[in-house]
């Protein structure tokens, strides 16, 4: 059970700065609340008691995105639910789509925002694997003695371990920019114990751009979450494809090379093996996305499971 | 306490209220407002019972502080349709039977109305995506996407209202698909469940539960508890003036724990206070002193001399034993071809009732003591309360709330009795409404069995002789063991008339959670056994699945494996409406689904991909 | 979608039989009836509704029996102060035990309000017809509502009410062979399951699942289909996904929804029933029940239809992912 004695709404960062002055080391900030009251209850946290809830989903400043110089500016109360909605956001960055139709449901992802997942720092949030593929990077904003201040971390550098990140006390999550990605084929694979509400036990986020003269691949995004402390980027991996045929074999000649990345003490051997299947999958779905399927051989060994 | 001002619409009317800053919107909307068609089935935003609208976008109001809701509009599923009158969609979930228990069923209608919204021409997997937050344990969903592709289809104009209507009554009601008479109240979410239902002076419980497996409570001292602010009334087991102890065969737990507890969760005293918050602030402050106790924590080592006690007294944990005996099964071995053995496991199951369990208890003016809960089994419970209260069985009266959901699992008396404690202690009634956590970690389970299974056959597919030998953990205390293993044991070897059976079941005491009463009450683990092994010995003989059971299968006056002769056994007709129905490939079961040709064809559904709203290219054009 | 050849189809069957109401018990119910003013009628009996649809049913045996509308039937219900003993709600025995107690209640309150109108009507009580709010004597012009054959009942001071109890006749099991007869109507029910197994995951698909029950008589088929449908996902989550789950010290793993998991509707079959129908010889009905007997084929038909699609048997439930995937690297590894 959660509790507050007070609960506040800014309007404005200046609001909002406000507040964390007026109650330092008594507040909580709130974007979107959907890990704050779950994580509040028995077999959790349980009874908690917060003296203020300072909420910022409605600081004018953090809404909206824009794209700049390459690069696309998400204000932090951008929510799961625009990634499927927002036309600007599927052309820009097409596999936050993906990823947020796996996110939670429908109604989970019209209330968390991105900031919040990255925030918490979860070695199985979704939207940190394709954050860290896109070159994603946090805007981090405080204010001291009235003057603002703002520093921009890597999403990479910024996830440091489970549920600890960069953040400083009194810092403020107001903007997160990534790479756009329009033209980019991409795919999230994920697995858990269902097809709904669905916390991964893996997952893949892959981005794909294709030389169609040579039916070459022209650059490639592989990250990866949910197998270890921190999501991470697979940069040997896409290194090594790039420039590579797009076929079948190619993508699936890195299944024995992604063991490594499984890091988490707990179902290591089940990890590495879906790992190794999904890296393959992704990037063929990847390339589904741009209308190039490579056509599968069938896998080793599996035509002779049957007695 | 502190207080912030909310102001809201909800369902067209302004509200303006002072309320807790740590209400949320579920709470503000169903103490506040009185509006309980949004229900708290799991607290955490994992089942959609408490989905409403705000701003026009379908939110989980568990999740959402009340304070975020500041200057938003409401809907809830009271504002749906005038009063009196159905939406086209609740409309279809009348017609179709979608609503079973009906606990889910607000949310599963906000949902739905929320996916029809969007997009009033959904696919099924569409539907399905946007239903995904919603969870429904008693239709299996099937019933619900068909009331949501009727309405869809209706509000489309695709098929005319008529469809809506009920099927026309022909010759007898015997029959017919009537509609539920009770869905109306349950889609607009107007039914009271017992966590629903306030009165005038209630008060609320709360429990205090251990944190140990197995451990002697050395003291008890709630006097600090006593003393805190809204506390009226703290009950232990020495309240109880009666025989204390139930349970649904063997009365071996009390209401509250008696100098000893048994499991993680065992209730150990109860605060009724207030508000909840009151009560459970006041949790706190009762003194335990546990001596820690060695505790066993699997069945088979329950079993072994020296182990310790669940329940002193007892010469050892052994709750229930149930031997079949049919025949000679040394006899039937000999005379097998082949002979298979195998262990099967099987798990612990949660009934996960989307209704966590609730009741209001008060004493009548001529000393009756009420008690309104979701019971399965009012008619025991008024029983063993009566011993417990040491009153004249008439006056305990015990009514049976709307129940959402049960499974077998409310047929246990964990809370009624502490209920009654606190109502007849502090002379006010007194609610208790569980946590979805609490339920989890105090309601019985479904029990786990290890089943080591033997079957005999000859060559020609007969089945000679059956042996099973099951081991299942029943936890702390008995509740439905002994009726568990006696179902487990005498359905346990199928359907088949077999010569010769050996089946003993053992219900075994443990420091788990306990085991009990849930769908089909031991019979389903052990016919997944058999049912496993009849497709192993299928593969092993090179005969299909339907006609190896069909070979064995009891015929009209066959004789059980309790040695009971049967009538009419509709088994073979069973068999071969299912095989035609199915489109069956006769086959051996020899992992020939790559070869088999009656895949993929009607009565599937596709594989469930994700993303069928971005695949649809139509609003890709229009952007 | 690309097409990594990782998943592979299959199906199963399963087999099954129950046994209705209380197991080797004597079981009753009791209830009353009455035809009310209006043509209406009140029915009570101790427990009725979780959630099953009973309490429509039983407004369909009362108003088949007793000539009205089910919409017509008031039911008083689940008050240990108020109404008849009937037992409890489980044991797939409501629409056995307390359906027949209720249709021969009411059959009783019914025979009372005729005989009254047939010695006015000077007809023989069995000649009079009732249905659908009305009673007629077939051959004469004799017609009167029920809302009119209740007051001209009143009026000659009879109040047409019935009751009963109804019992099905069990008996324990002997302690030493276990022989007994622990029912006396049993239904049986086979289910075929179809699944998509990932070999990449080790997720398992339900595609489809057939369902055919014998379930005495279907007093409603649309909610006999409802639990069915019920139970198969209920088999689904055990099979594939449920788990509750203990630490070493007796502590839940599993303690909310979040880590306990449930089928949600994107992880359910579509289901097809076919009701059987073997009417029960020993009851007024024919009814037998459905509730629980529909559960226990889900999970080994799905089990078996995982071997008919990837070669490998797992014997231990659930069969999530992991042990899926463990399974067959093992059959892999034996193969090798």
């Amino acid at each position: 059970m959660l509790r507050c004695d007070d609960y506040y709404l800014p309007a404005t960062l200046d609001e909002a700065f406000d507040l964390i002055e007026r109650f330092p080391g008594e507040h909580r900030i709130i974007a979107g609340g959907t890990d704050l009251l779950p994580w509040a209850r028995e077999g959790r946290a349980g009874d908690v008691h917060i003296p203020v809830l300072i909420d910022i989903s409605r600081v004018a400043e953090m809404r909206g995105q824009k794209a700049q110089d390459g690069r696309i500016r998400l204000g932090a109360n951008t929510t799961f639910a625009e990634f499927l909605k927002d036309p600007f956001l599927k052309r820009h960055l097409p596999v936050m789509a993906h990823a947020a139709i796996w996110f939670a449901d429908d109604q989970l992802r019209a209330a968390a925002t991105l900031a919040g997942n990255l925030v918490n720092g979860s070695p199985a949030g979704d939207g940190i694997p394709p954050m860290v593929a896109m070159e994603g990077s946090v805007v981090l904003e405080s204010r001291k003695d009235g003057k603002r201040h703002t520093r921009t971390v890597p999403v990479a550098d910024f996830i440091q371990g489970p549920g600890k990140t960069l953040l400083e006390p009194g810092e403020l999550m107001t903007a997160i920019e990534c790479d756009d990605m329009e033209g980019w084929g991409s795919a999230f694979e994920k697995v858990g114990h269902r097809r709904s509400l669905v916390i991964s036990t893996c997952c893949v986020a892959a981005l794909v751009k294709v030389d169609w003269a040579t039916r070459r691949f022209a650059d490639v995004r592989l990250a990866i979450g949910a197998v270890g402390p921190v999501p991470c980027r697979a940069k040997e991996l896409e290194q090594s494809l790039i420039g590579q045929p797009v076929t079948a074999e190619t993508i699936r000649s890195l299944s024995d090379r992604t063991a490594g990345f499984v890091r988490s003490r707990s179902r290591q051997e089940y990890r590495r093996k879906v790992l190794a299947s999904f890296v393959e999958r992704a990037l063929g779905d990847a390339l589904d996305e741009l209308g190039i399927a490579p056509v599968s051989q069938p896998v080793h060994g599996e035509e002779r499971l049957h007695a | 306490m502190p207080k912030i001002t909310i102001q809201t619409t909800v369902n067209g009317r302004s509200v303006s209220k002072d309320v807790d800053p740590s209400l949320r919107l579920l709470d503000f909307l169903r103490e506040e407002l009185y509006l309980t068609g949004a229900k708290e089935g799991c607290g955490a935003g994992e089942c959609g019972t408490c989905s409403v609208f705000v701003d026009g976008v379908l939110m989980k109001s568990c999740l959402m502080p009340a304070g975020k809701a500041q200057g938003t509009t409401i809907e809830t599923v009271e504002g749906l349709a005038e009063r009196n009158r159905l939406t086209v969609l609740q409309q279809a979930f009348h017609k179709t039977g979608a609503s079973q228990c009906g606990y889910c069923i607000p949310g599963m209608v906000m949902a739905a109305t929320s996916c029809l919204r969007g997009n009033p021409h959904a696919s099924l997997d569409e539907i399905k995506e946007h239903l995904g937050g919603n969870i429904c344990r008693c239709t299996g969903y099937s019933k619900i996407f068909e009331a949501v592709e009727l309405a869809r289809d209706v509000l489309n104009g695709s098929v005319p209202a008529t469809a809506l209507q009920e099927d026309a009554f022909k010759d007898s009601f015997l029959g017919a698909n009537v509609r539920r008479l009770d869905a109306p109240s349950k889609v607009t979410g107007a039914l009271k469940y017992a966590g629903d239902m306030t009165m005038p002076g209630m008060l609320h419980l709360q429990v205090l539960r251990s944190p140990h497996a197995h451990a002697r409570i050395v003291s008890l001292d709630t006097s600090e508890a006593e003393r805190m602010p809204g506390v009226e009334a703290v009950v232990t087991s020495a309240d109880v003036p009666g025989v204390d102890g139930y349970g649904v065969f063997i009365h071996d737990q009390p209401v509250l724990a008696r100098g000893k507890v048994r499991f993680v969760g065992d209730a150990v005293a109860a605060i009724a206070a207030e508000t909840v918050a009151q009560a459970r602030d006041a949790l706190e402050k009762i003194k335990v002193v546990y001596e820690e106790l060695p505790a066993v924590f699997d069945a088979e080592e329950a079993m072994k001399p020296g182990a310790p006690l669940v329940h002193e007294g007892n010469t050892d944990n052994i709750c229930q034993h149930i031997p079949i005996r049919k025949g000679n099964i040394e006899d039937g071995f000999a005379k097998a071809d082949v002979i298979l053995e195998e262990t099967f496991r099987t798990q612990r199951v949660e009934h996960a009732y989307l209704e966590p369990e609730a009741g209001l208890a008060y004493v009548e003016p001529d000393g009756t003591v009420t008690i309104h809960s979701p019971s399965q089994n009012i008619t025991h419970h008024r029983h063993m309360l009566a011993h417990i209260l040491a009153m004249p069985i008439n006056k305990v009266r015990m009514i049976m709330s709307p129940v959402g959901g049960g499974f077998g699992g409310k047929e246990d008396m964990i809370y009624q009795g502490i209920l009654a404690l606190a109502a007849i202690k502090s002379r006010r009634p007194v609610r208790y409404v569980f946590t979805r956590e609490e339920s989890i970690l105090v309601s019985a389970k479904r029990h786990p069995f290890v089943m080591r299974l033997r079957m005999g056959l000859t060559k020609d597919g007969r089945i000679t002789a059956t042996h099973m030998h099951s081991i299942s953990d029943g936890g702390a205390y008995a509740l439905s063991t002994p009726g568990v293993m006696r179902k487990h044991c005498i359905l346990g070897a199928g359907p088949y008339e077999i010569d010769n059976v050996r089946i003993d079941a053992y219900g075994i005491y443990t420091n788990n959670t306990p085991s009990g009463a849930f769908r089909t009450f031991g019979a389903m683990q052990s016919l997944f056994a058999t049912e496993s092994m009849m497709d192993m010995a299928a593969e092993k003989l090179g005969l299909d699945p339907f006609e190896i059971r069909r070979i064995n299968a009891m015929r009209d006056g066959a004789v059980t494996h309790t040695q009971q002769k049967l009538g009419s056994v509709s088994m073979l007709q069973v068999l071969d409406t299912l095989e035609k129905g199915s489109r069956w490939q006769p086959g051996v079961p020899n992992g020939r689904g790559a070869t088999r040709d009656d895949l993929g064809g009607p009565g599937t559904r596709a594989p469930c991909t994700l993303g069928v709203r971005l695949r649809d290219t139509s609003d890709v054009a229009a952007e | 979608m690309y097409d990594d050849g990782r998943k592979k189809r299959g199906r199963g069957m399963a087999a099954g039989w129950y046994g209705i109401a209380r197991t080797a018990a004597i079981d009753r119910a009791g209830a009353w009836a009455e035809l009310d003013d209006g043509g209406t009628a009140k029915v009570v009996t101790g427990v009725t509704e979780i959630g099953e649809g009973i309490l429509t049913v039983l407004a369909q045996i009362a108003a088949e029996e007793m000539g009205i509308r089910p919409e017509d039937v008031t039911i008083g219900d689940n008050d240990t102060a108020r109404a008849p003993e009937a037992a409890h709600a489980g044991a797939t025995r409501q629409t056995y035990m307390i359906g027949n107690a209720v249709a021969l209640a009411a059959r009783e309150a019914r025979n009372r309000l005729v005989s009254v109108i047939a010695e006015k009507w000077q007809v023989p009580a069995e000649s009079i017809q009732t249905r659908n709010g009305e009673m007629w004597a077939p051959g004469t012009n004799l017609r009167l509502t029920m809302e009119e054959a209740v007051a001209q009942c009143k009026g000659v001071g009879v109040v047409p009410v019935g009751s009963a109890s109804f019992t099905a006749d069990h008996t324990a099991l002997d302690p030493v062979d276990g022989s007994g007869r622990p029912w006396q109507a049993y239904v049986f029910g086979a289910q075929v399951a179809e699944v998509e197994v990932d070999t990449a995951t080790g997720e398992v698909q339900v595609l489809g699942i057939w369902a055919a029950h014998d379930v005495g008589r279907a007093i409603n088929p649309r909610g006999v289909e409802g639990q069915i449908e019920g139970a198969v996902v209920m088999g689904v989550g055990q099979a594939l996904m449920e788990d509750y789950q203990l630490d070493d010290q007796g502590r839940t793993t599993t303690p909310g929804f979040a880590k306990y998991i449930l089928p949600t509707a994107l992880d359910v079959p579509q289901v097809t029933s076919f009701i059987v129908e073997d009417p029960d010889p020993l009851s007024p009905l024919g009814a037998k029940g459905i509730g629980e007997p529909a559960m226990v084929q889900t999970a080994p038909a799905i089990l078996n239809a995982i071997y008919d699609a990837i070669g490998v048997r797992i014997t231990t439930l659930p069969a999530t992912p992991e042990r899926v995937l463990e399974a067959l690297a093992s059959k892999r590894e034996k193969a090798a």
